[in-house]
């Protein structure tokens, strides 16, 4: 309950005073975006591909957490919707249609196959439908295997480079700034959804679907929409993936990775925009050194497998058990702190993953 | 009429060993409400024992023992680390729960490496109707019917059974009367261990296990457990059972690639069902 109402409380405080915090947070902000906008000229090929993967994966995240810290949904099949964004770019592309409008195409089908979806499903709540999504990903990983026009378990090949104006991209570059600007739109549709009525609606159904819907939410219309949303921002991170490798096939998309977008949801701080994406940047940069690690000279075979296994799992439940609210929030409370004038602890008003900020089935006593 | 048969046994002895790791989930489940997603990594970690145990020369039994007793061990591992920590939400122990199945993953190929392993237990078969069914079939169903009997006596004669039921029916009266709930879930952790070890040592030698098996292990077992709500073991094993079966005559009658498929839309299509019967009110206030 305290969730909601600190969210609220929030937005409304930032309207109203420029309090140090928020100065902070908007210098943080466009440091983060003219640093990020600038590297992709300045660092070495292989970095660019980690650049560009971080970038789309934060995309995902944004959606998740957006999901799950905002409106209170669950999902463990968030990779099923980045799978059908590459490939309905991927297929569109490879059958002639002009790549920029594969690329646009990849949310619009993402977010309509999870409208479709989400309208049956968003009935369950809690684990049910945790699970009911991962079903869903583990059916259209199935269904994309044994259909030989998706390339069935060899994958989809051939898919062209993306072109801009009649201009193939070919760098590694291009594609890093065309990420930058697909997490840019990401985060500006996130957050003004948040300021706006709607999403102070959505924060109301998380806490209590009965209360929110009797005072007036449309519950069912705001969670469906939602969901699609999310679903909309993994396909156009799909789509750009779809792209960048060139190459798609079932195994590109295991349940796995759907956990991994929940982990950095989660370690970065649901229910925040920015939390994503430092939760993206966080594990993929420490999945990439431990990675560099596990395939120097003498090390076993497994060893980079393993790191990751085991940085994804050792983070996960640390954050949860001594930062329930993630990075981010735990970050900025301690600022908070540390800033003069600041008049309520900012760790108070970043909902977490408790029962009242995400309610689920017989989840509370 | 040969070849269903031999669908059907199949069937009901997979559907035994899905029941088993559904029973898992709602020991778990009904004493503490958190659904234990590392459930799929106690039969992985069994299998994977048992395999290497047998391959130092440990006779049958003992090396089964020790393969349930090692995910017994992992059970309360998991338990003390999702519920250990006073005031852990209950989405959050969910969450810590899908963060130690992947820690598995780490364990595992560290210990067995990411090959697949297998062993025999009963080797030969029986002549039923003029259909061959391996013997290891009727050995899942009979050691399956024999813990769900044990499980029965558990909760209705023990004391400790008891207290597990009285937590699950209401935490708050059970500690009124001296039942302390946070060390009754780690129990049901451990218990929810020992069955899924159970089942993996029953099924590693009908399919080999991985250290990546655990995700249709846990789907199959969820899937029977949903048939009660998570919160009845027999309704479990009516779930695993029907499940197993339908599989089994799916593979069989029209193509092993769609039982997936089938499964899944079973059990979502359960699930709509259950929650159309539950309004919006008790779930929030359960």
């Amino acid at each position: 309950m305290s969730a909601a109402v600190g969210s609220r409380g929030r937005a409304a405080a930032g309207a109203r005073r420029p309090d140090a915090l928020r100065v902070v947070g908007w210098v943080l902000g466009t440091l983060a975006a003219v640093v990020t906008l600038v590297a992709p000229a300045v660092l070495p090929r292989p970095q660019l591909t980690v650049y560009v993967l971080t970038g789309t994966a934060a995309m995902v995240t944004i959606g998740v957490s957006l999901l799950m810290g905002y409106a209170g949904q669950v999902s463990l099949g968030q990779a099923a919707f980045y799978a059908i964004g590459g490939y309905t770019a991927g297929l569109l592309a490879v059958h002639g249609v002009p790549t920029l409008l594969a690329l646009a195409a990849a949310p619009l089908v993402a977010g309509g196959l999870g409208a479709l979806v989400g309208l049956p499903i968003l009935r369950l709540r809690g684990h049910y439908l945790a699970f009911a999504t991962l079903a869903f990903q583990l059916i259209l990983l199935a269904v994309v295997g044994q259909v030989a026009f998706f390339g069935g378990d060899i994958g989809l090949q051939g898919i062209p480079q993306l072109s801009l104006g009649g201009e193939a991209l070919t760098g590694v570059q291009a594609y890093a700034w065309v990420t930058w600007v697909g997490v840019a739109l990401v985060l500006l549709v996130t957050r003004n959804i948040i300021a706006s009525r709607p999403g102070r609606g959505l924060r109301a159904l998380a806490t209590s679907e009965t209360a929110a819907e009797s005072c007036g939410v449309p519950v069912t219309g705001y969670k469906v929409t939602v969901f699609a949303l999310s679903a909309a921002f993994a396909g156009l991170a799909g789509g750009i993936y779809a792209f960048f490798i060139g190459y798609l096939a079932p195994g590109s998309f295991p349940v796995l990775l759907s956990f991994q977008f929940v982990v950095m949801a989660v370690v970065g701080g649901l229910g925040t925009v920015w939390g994503p994406v430092v939760g993206a940047v966080v594990i993929t940069l420490l999945v990439q050194v431990l990675n560099d690690l596990g395939t120097r000279p003498g090390m076993p075979p497994y060893a980079s497998s393993v790191f990751s296994y085991a940085v994804y799992a050792v983070l996960l439940i640390v954050v949860l058990l001594f930062l329930p609210r993630g990075l981010l929030p735990a970050l900025s409370g301690l600022l908070q702190r540390l800033l003069p004038g600041s008049r309520r602890p900012r760790a108070e008003t970043a909902p977490a993953l408790t029962d009242e900020a995400a309610p689920t089935g017989g989840a509370r006593e | 009429m040969t070849a269903f048969l031999s669908y059907l046994i199949s069937g009901l002895a997979i559907g035994c060993t899905y029941a088993l790791v559904a029973s898992g989930f709602v020991a778990i489940h009904r004493v503490t409400r958190v659904v234990n997603f590392a459930q799929g990594a106690f039969p992985v970690l069994a299998g994977l024992t048992v395999s290497s145990m047998l391959g130092r020369g440990l006779p049958h039994g003992a090396a089964e023992l020790i393969g349930i007793a090692v995910a017994g061990l992992a059970g309360l591992v998991v338990g003390v680390v999702a519920i250990g920590k006073r005031g852990t939400p209950t989405l959050a122990s969910l969450v810590i729960t899908l963060g130690l199945g992947i820690l598995a993953y780490a364990v595992e190929i560290v210990i067995w490496g990411d090959q697949p392993v297998s062993y025999s237990m009963l080797t030969g078969s029986v002549n039923i109707g003029g259909a061959r069914i391996p013997t290891q079939y009727f050995l899942v169903i009979g050691v399956t019917v024999v813990t769900f009997v044990a499980l029965a006596l558990f909760f209705s004669r023990t004391y400790v059974g008891k207290a597990l039921s009285a937590c699950a029916s209401n935490p708050y009266a059970a500690r009124l009367t001296g039942i302390d709930p946070t060390r009754m879930g780690l129990v049901a952790f451990t218990l929810g261990g020992l069955l899924g070890g159970l089942a993996g040592v029953l099924i590693t030698p009908l399919q080999p296990v991985a250290f990546d098996s655990d995700v249709l292990l846990a789907t199959s077992g969820f899937a029977a457990a949903i048939f009660g709500g998570l919160n009845s073991a027999y309704a479990a094993l009516v779930g695993g059972i029907v499940l197993g079966v339908l599989q089994a005559f799916v593979a069989g009658y029209l193509d092993a690639a769609y039982q997936t498929e089938v499964t899944l839309v079973l059990i979502i299509l359960v699930m709509l069902y259950q929650s159309g019967r539950r309004s919006a009110l008790t779930e929030e206030l359960a």
